[in-house]
């Protein structure tokens, strides 16, 4: 008896109904569909996988959404202000994650977040790109990194 | 009283996407270099399309349709960050410096 990977199946069946706007005659398609992104979601991620903690996921949201508005909106008064804004620096950070999944999210929203571009991440070390140097970028940085080790399930 | 209230919410969130997108935009004109310019876009841009897709799921005939006007900013995120690192990363192996206050 094999189990079948039951969220994963309603995820995919959700999303089929949002592309198709709701809409319940092209459900044929929409089987075959959801079959073969199941299939597809369960070579490339195994259940074995690192599994993210689903409960952790909620203050990830907020956090992620309340940083990257105020992100967005201290780059765009920055570029009201022009060049005189900016005090751009390289920064170096360590990242204590582990490698794969949880690096890359944390490079990803780190580009998202304020005043923070990703520039390099090798061995276990982040070059950042910073818009001014008196930002508090490592103290957000490392913020960042226990909210995704949350997520992961990990130590850090 | 929700069909009254809702295009003017709608409306408030699409000029205030459209405002972040300007600011963007600005920042890709005005900014000296290839980093604080991949800045103005990856976030500012990026947020201007979030308020944009807000207000236009408000409008939206269905739920669903409500909904896939939203996943829409998740897919677009992830594709911006990823470009922004990859941008940055070729500009650095490349030997771009950064530009610093004072130099022109």
């Amino acid at each position: 008896m094999i189990r079948l990977p039951w969220l994963r199946i309603l995820l995919f069946a959700c999303l089929w109904w949002i592309l198709a706007e709701g809409r319940v005659d092209g459900w044929l398609l929409g089987c075959l569909a959801v079959i073969a992104a199941t299939w597809t979601s369960m070579v490339l991620h195994p259940p074995a996988a690192p599994r993210l903690h689903l409960g952790a996921l909620p203050a990830f949201l907020v956090y992620f959404l309340i940083n990257s508005v105020r992100g967005g909106g201290q780059v765009a008064f920055m570029a009201l202000r022009g060049r005189r804004a900016l005090q751009p620096v390289f920064l170096e950070l360590p990242v204590n994650l582990p490698v794969g999944a949880p690096q890359v999210l944390l490079i990803t929203v780190l580009s998202l977040m304020p005043g923070t571009v990703g520039v390099e991440l090798a061995d276990d070390r982040l070059r950042l790109h910073v818009l001014h140097q008196d930002l508090p970028v490592v103290a957000e940085a490392k913020a960042l990194e226990r909210h995704i080790a949350a997520l992961f399930g990990v130590g850090i | 009283m929700t069909e009254l209230i809702m295009p003017w919410i709608s409306g408030a969130l699409l000029i205030v996407g459209a405002f972040f997108y300007a600011a963007g935009t600005l920042g890709l004109l005005r900014f000296p270099d290839v980093y604080s310019r991949l800045h103005a876009l990856a976030k500012a841009d990026n947020l201007g399309l979030g308020f944009v897709l807000l207000g236009l799921a408000l409008q939206a005939e269905s739920v669903a349709a409500g909904l896939k006007l939203l996943l829409i900013w998740p897919l677009a995120l992830a594709a911006s960050a990823g470009v922004s690192y990859a941008i940055a990363r070729r500009a650095d192996r490349l030997g771009v410096k950064p530009w610093r206050k004072g130099s022109p």
